[in-house]
């Protein structure tokens, strides 16, 4: 018989902060999976890293489509998620993970077997595939956060930085896996690339601080949000796991060590942060208490 | 064309709930799944204490984020402002239902449709002839009760209040009940910065 | 209207029925859907009936969730386990109606052949009186259920005396000022909630009618009010004297009203009673003659009369009635008063001066039939919460002064009499008493059997003449027979639609030891409750949804019968009440006793040929056919087209309906009544008779104390319990649609207790407690809330249910009434009204005990709800 934050109401019938509960855990693996594959494909892409691009391929077209059939109501109708592009991003976003997929496939399979020469196709259609590739994993890298900060719903998402916290996050967690699983091939432009994640891991601090920061002041909703990551249920692994193990300890042990048994351990804490960010930023978001705004007269606590 | 809206009178309603029992009743919801609920809220301190009763209900947003978010097209407006889901293209994503800031969405979880409304695992006759028109795993919302509407009916939550704390009408018609009241007693909307134009007003 | 591909249950193919609901004791008229395919889909109110005006409250919209509850019993059971207790499984055995009519009948004769008394009856069909009388077909007065002084037991008798009807409501049509005090009408209970909340809900919205709430608890009303005013339970008696003292000490009084319409001028003798010539007529003071006449003197002028001084006739030093009032309030002062309700004293005088300013003295209304009469929108409206008191005759006296003080008694937008039923048409409810007085009628469920010594009854029913059933005092005589003169004890149980178990106060480990004693019990009933776990021989009931009725059952502001028809044949092998009572009564060889019972019950006399036959049966629906033709002539066909014939009440039964008579501002008679009463105890040498509360019988109300302020002084807290609309009346929470909104309102998952209180005690939100009276203990947890009187733990029913063979009620831990006293030291003697709040200390627990960790409790659902796991859907 746990107790829980007396002004969270869950689902009962009293105004108040209720949960947000719609996307969990296997939403959030989704998500992950999607970033990190699509991070991982385009720092090896530029890093001409063939394994790492296949990896990168596989993880985001096999665990994030199997994370996102676990969460759908009614998986067999999933196919359905690409129908309007025009006006939703999670249709946008499943298209984009066809691209990158498809034509990283495609870009990945002409690397190793010359398959455009051999289809009779113009010398420039595999790099043509690849960039398409690449224009995708751009857009699996942000859509996410574009699709989470669509609405004004949870003040904690309704933030321009959220794309941009998908982003990097993402890019983060490639170049480490690039760097870590790459430390043979990539020779001398290891340092360029640890320097890369020593500088992405900053960003990323700095994108999730102002995320915080951001919602804070928005909304009382976009406050207890924050409260809730920074002193309450989840302070302690949000400030534990995201910012201490996630960001600090990675940027840490990179600035210590030049070994590829660093490399792996920065990347291991980073994807471990990563996950718990993607996790507790579902957990932290609420709903608002729809009174706010009808304060006046009633003499409740106004939203601003 | 007629614009569907309600207006809640915050003074008239005594959080009975007899809102939500329609309904259950009308709508053969299963169990824990609310298309309007009452919210009760104390504020102030003893013994200068207040409580409101706050009907909440999907608010058939003019600029409805649970619209533009769905990527299966599931989610549609009607002609008269009411905003639907078609359940047979629902995919179960769920973003409509963290995209609506009300919280009025809800998942139909798998189990309900087979646990039943008195949790033995069987379903009772009424449940029977009522959980046809829903399909597991789909998100539902409150529709303004829009069969009823179209016959000419007032939504069962409407019907029902004891204090006539429910008004539905015609938004576009200034004379219609809620555009009066809307306008004399100060009509205000749910969380207008959310920017989704509800069609659901509270006066006090 | 209907589409084949419809959705929305109202819309299916089907058709509608008309019918009436039966979720509580009330009678809102319905409109019930069933399918094509027999399937009861939709419950609506019925538009057409301007009581309940087509709303339903969130009960009667649940009916359909007891209909079909998988839980009903289908079909007669004969238990096979010995042992008896709650929640031990009875081992049912399904067995034919034959068998479970032959092993009833043979069961209840063996002691009816012995001695009539040896049974015990306990049937609550408040909505079938021919059903709640049957005991008097065999000669029986005992009485176990709880519609006796655990719903009105002194709030009845003195609406009897004042209005002479059952009820009592406040005129919403045109009152603009409602004080409300420990009473849901208007917002959550009582007299058809969904109908009065819909006319009160009006008055406040479209009238601008203030609400002022007395009460411990911000209740719905209280929150709706402009005004919620906490006051230590209680102490709502010692609240309206203080308005009193200030309305008669400031002349704010309806002086006219008082000299023309009461017997506020009568004289009082020193002995109480009124001093009268040799004739026996009363005495009043002419100020114009200066000298007292008989009442009906024909040079006497109303104005004239005195209201006020001190005089002398014959000898005699008297006063008025109204002086002998005003004398009494002087320790009513607010300043004096504000130490025993916790009231502001500047609060007291506030109210009371715009209640009389509000109140229009003087003013009238010409109404539609001609008459002008006085124009009172103002009244003083008070129920279950505030008349649950020791001295609850007294109590409900002082709350009605209030409003005959300001001359709204059946006035316009004042307190009106709500009659239960007026059985034909035409029939009045006022008749005329003695010296021009109206006639007094405490008994508004018939009398009270007459004195005797050893009792008759079980339940001392005969040392309260007029008071209610009392079913707690069984408890007396089963745990001190000696004592209250116990010659027998009653060894068969006749239960139908009757929880008492659960529903009386009293030490739970006695009364269920109480019931295990008994050598049968049978009961008629549609779903399991703590009581049916007793049972030996279950009798199925069908539902409201399955059988006939007509009843007119106190609508506060319409007359007529509302009628039930079956919406489906029965879906199980069940029977009507009915049909089960005439089969039993034949068998025990008292069908025509039954019948009348029935015929007097009823009113069937009044027509006679509309009377039952001796020797014969009747169904439930002839006897819904016989209510509708008593009341209009009206046939069956005709109340299963309308499903009612409910209309506005006629205006001269409901204004003033009492013209040419004076209403009893003072209550001569339960001077009298105690007189009586104290002679009988003398000459049969009541063992007890001088600790018999024979004070409690008083013509006004006095200041003195009620014993729950007596208690030890480390019970530092008041408890009290309360229901709100989805609770009200009869069992409610082994239905899914209730719990599902009971369960999420926050006043109803946790024990209220005032923060700042809790801060002091060292208690914090969340903490589970034991919660101790003198006489019992619960086990809760504790939410803190700013609106709860800074005395009192606030316990709401939900949280009081106890463990039963109904697996879908969840038990929390313990039950309220566990906490309240049985004893005579806290039962009005003129009424048998106990006191229903308690004193209690609280202790803090480090967990649950044992007997609470096993299986689902109220606590864990609350739980489950607030931490909503789950994408959507349950919780």
């Amino acid at each position: 018989m746990t107790q829980t934050n007396p002004r969270l109401v869950g689902n009962s019938f009293k105004l108040g902060y209720r949960f947000q509960r719609y996307w969990d855990t296997s939403m959030a693996l989704a998500f992950f999976f999607a970033e990190a594959g699509a991070g991982l494909f385009l720092v090896s892409f530029h890093f001409d890293f063939l394994p790492g691009m296949i990896a990168g391929l596989a993880v985001a077209g096999t665990l994030k489509p199997y994370f996102h059939l676990a969460h759908m109501g009614v998986p067999n109708k999933s196919w359905r998620a690409i129908l309007r592009p025009d006006r939703s991003w999670v249709s946008r976003g499943a298209i984009a993970i066809g691209v990158m997929v498809g034509f990283g496939v495609l870009y990945v399979v002409d690397l190793g077997f010359g398959l455009a020469s051999r289809l009779g196709l113009p010398a420039g259609a595999g790099e043509l595939a690849g960039w398409l590739a690449v224009a995708g994993a751009l857009t699996v890298m942000c859509y996410q956060g574009m699709a989470m900060s669509d609405s004004e719903s949870f003040t904690l998402w309704a933030s321009t930085l959220l794309p941009a916290s998908s982003f990097l996050y993402a890019l983060t967690a490639g170049s480490l896996i690039a760097l870590a699983a790459g430390w043979e091939i990539l020779g001398e432009r290891r340092a360029a690339l640890a320097d890369l994640a020593l500088l992405l891991l900053l960003l990323d601090f700095v994108v999730v601080a102002g995320i915080l920061v951001r919602a804070a002041r928005k909304s009382k909703g976009g406050a207890f949000s924050v409260e809730l990551l920074t002193r309450g249920e989840y302070a302690g692994t949000f400030i534990g796991l995201v910012f201490v193990v996630g960001l600090a300890l990675p940027a840490a042990i990179l600035f210590a060590s030049a070994t590829q048994a660093a490399a792996l351990a920065a990347t291991a804490t980073m994807l471990a942060g990563f996950l718990a960010f993607r996790l507790l930023l579902f957990k932290a978001a609420v709903f608002e208490p729809i009174m706010h705004d009808l304060a006046g007269s009633l003499g409740l606590p106004s939203a601003r | 064309m007629a614009k569907m809206g309600m207006v809640f009178d915050l003074k008239a309603c005594i959080g009975c709930n007899a809102c939500v029992v329609a309904c259950k009743q009308e709508n053969s919801l299963p169990d824990g799944v609310f298309f309007t609920r009452t919210l009760s809220h104390e504020h102030g301190t003893y013994p200068n204490v207040k409580r409101v009763y706050i009907p909440t209900i999907c608010n058939q947003c003019e600029d409805a984020p649970c619209e533009k978010v769905c990527p299966s097209g599931a989610t549609y407006t009607r002609a008269d402002g009411i905003v639907m889901v078609d359940k047979d293209k629902c995919i179960g994503c769920s973003s409509c239902a963290v995209a609506c800031p009300y919280d009025m969405r809800t998942m139909l979880d798998k189990e309900l449709f087979t646990k039943g409304l008195f949790g033995t695992g069987e379903l009772t006759p009424f449940e029977q002839q009522g959980y046809g028109r829903y399909s597991p795993g789909t998100a539902v919302k409150c529709d303004f009760c829009s069969e009823r509407v179209d016959a000419g009916l007032q939504p069962a939550c409407v019907a029902t209040c004891p204090t006539n704390a429910r008004i539905f009408g015609d938004i576009d018609d200034p004379n219609s009940a809620p555009s009066v009241l809307i306008r004399e007693r100060n009509g205000r909307q749910p969380l207008p910065e959310k920017n989704t134009r509800p069609k659901v007003w509270y006066v006090d | 209207m209907s589409k084949p591909q419809a959705n929305q249950n109202s819309l299916k193919p089907g058709k509608w029925i008309r019918s009436t609901c039966k979720m509580c004791l009330h009678s809102c008229s319905t409109r019930v859907h069933v399918t094509d395919d027999g399937v009861i889909n939709k419950i609506e109110g019925d538009p057409t009936n301007p009581s309940n005006a087509g709303k339903l409250c969130p009960k009667g919209n649940a009916g359909i969730m007891r209909h079909y509850d998988p839980q009903r019993f289908k079909q007669p059971l004969r238990r096979t386990n010995p042992e008896k207790g709650p929640g031990i499984d009875p081992k049912w055995e399904p067995i034919s109606w034959e068998e479970a009519f032959a092993i009833t009948a043979r069961e209840i004769k063996k002691s009816l052949d012995r001695d009539p008394r040896l049974i015990l009856p306990s049937l609550e069909d408040f909505q079938k009186m021919h059903i709640w009388f049957w005991p008097l077909a065999i000669g029986n007065h005992n009485f176990y259920q709880s519609g006796g002084t655990m719903c009105g037991g002194a709030y009845h008798p003195l609406n009897g005396y004042i209005h002479s009807a059952f009820g009592a409501v406040n005129d919403a049509k045109y009152c603009n000022y409602w004080i409300s005090n420990g009473a849901g009408d208007g917002f959550s209970s009582h007299l058809h909630a969904a109908a009065q909340s819909h006319w009160v809900a009006k008055a406040r919205i479209e009238r601008g009618m203030k609400v002022v709430t007395v009460e411990p608890r911000m209740s719905i009303a209280a929150a709706k009010a402009e005004e919620w005013i906490p006051i230590r339970p209680a102490s709502d008696r010692h609240f309206a004297m203080s308005l009193s003292h200030v309305l008669v000490y400031e002349g704010l009084c309806d002086y006219a009203f008082l000299r023309k319409d009461t017997n506020a001028p009568y004289l009082v003798g020193p002995d109480q009673l009124f001093v009268r010539d040799a004739d026996g007529q009363i005495y009043v003071w002419d100020t114009a003659d200066n000298r007292a006449k008989p009442w009906n003197d024909p040079t006497l002028k109303n104005e004239n009369l005195a209201l006020e001084g001190e005089y002398e006739v014959n000898g005699v030093k008297c006063r008025p009635a109204f002086q002998v009032y005003k004398d009494t309030l002087k320790e009513a002062a607010p300043e004096i008063i504000e130490k025993i309700t916790t009231v502001p004293a500047a609060t007291v005088r506030r109210i009371a001066r715009e209640f009389a300013r509000e109140a229009r003295i003087g003013d009238t209304i010409t109404l539609a039939d001609g008459r002008t009469v006085p124009f009172r929108p103002a009244a003083y409206n008070y129920y279950r919460g505030a008349q649950g008191r020791k001295t609850g005759m007294m109590t409900n006296q002082a709350f009605q002064l209030v409003n005959m003080l300001i001359g709204n008694i059946d006035h316009p937008g004042g307190r009106c009499g709500v009659t239960i039923t007026d059985g034909s048409i035409d029939n009045n409810h006022c008749l005329p008493g003695e010296c021009g007085q109206m006639l007094g009628t405490p008994h508004q469920l018939g009398h009270m059997p007459p004195f005797s010594w050893p009792p008759n009854e079980y339940h001392l029913a005969g040392f309260f003449p007029v008071g209610v059933n009392g079913p707690h005092l069984n408890m007396l005589s089963y745990l001190e027979p000696e004592k209250y003169g116990s010659t027998y004890k009653p060894d068969v149980l006749v239960n139908c639609h009757s929880n008492p178990v659960w529903a009386i106060q009293g030490p739970r480990d006695k009364w269920l030891q109480f019931l295990r004693e008994m050598r049968f019990i049978v009961c008629v009933d549609v779903i399991p409750t703590e009581m049916t776990d007793f049972a030996d021989i279950i009798l199925p009931a069908s539902d409201y949804l399955e059988t006939w009725n007509g009843v007119m059952i106190e609508p506060p502001y319409t007359e007529g019968i509302c009628f039930r028809q079956p919406i489906t044949p029965p879906i199980h092998d069940t029977k009507s009440e009915e049909e089960i009572f005439f089969e039993l009564s034949e068998r025990l060889g008292v069908l025509d006793q039954y019948n009348e019972v029935i015929n007097m019950i009823l009113g069937f006399e009044q027509k006679p040929h509309l009377k039952l036959e001796p020797g014969k049966k009747y169904s439930d629906r002839d006897i819904a056919e016989r209510v509708g033709l008593l009341w209009n002539d009206k046939p069956i066909e005709w109340y299963m087209e309308h499903g009612h014939s409910s209309t506005e009440r006629r205006l001269d039964k409901w204004y003033r309906p009492w013209e040419g008579m004076r209403l009893l501002f003072y209550i001569e008679d339960l001077v009298v009544q105690r007189e009586t009463l104290r002679k009988q105890f003398e000459e049969a040498k009541v063992p007890f008779r001088d600790e018999w509360p024979f004070d409690d019988y008083q013509p006004l109300p006095t200041t003195v104390l009620d014993p729950i302020h007596l208690e030890p002084a480390e019970y530092n807290l008041y408890a009290i319990t309360f229901k709100d609309i989805q609770m009200n009346f009869g069992e409610s929470l082994s239905n899914p649609w209730i719990k599902d909104i009971t369960y999420r309102d926050p006043v109803h998952t946790g024990l209220l207790l005032n923060r700042g209180t809790a801060q002091k005690l060292g208690f914090t939100d969340g903490d589970i407690v034991l919660v101790e009276s003198p006489y019992g203990k619960l086990y809760g947890r504790l939410t803190t809330t700013e609106a709860m009187h800074h005395e009192t733990l606030g316990v709401s029913n939900s949280l009081s249910r106890t463990k039963s063979e109904n697996r879908s009620v969840l038990m929390a831990g313990g039950h309220y009434n566990d906490l309240l006293p049985y004893d005579m030291r806290n039962t009005d003697g003129a009424t048998g009204q106990p006191e229903t709040s308690c004193r209690v200390k609280l202790t803090k627990l480090d967990d649950w005990p044992d007997f609470l960790k096993h299986g689902q409790t109220v606590y864990d659902l609350v739980d489950s709800i607030r931490n909503a796991k789950g994408k959507g859907g349950t919780h």
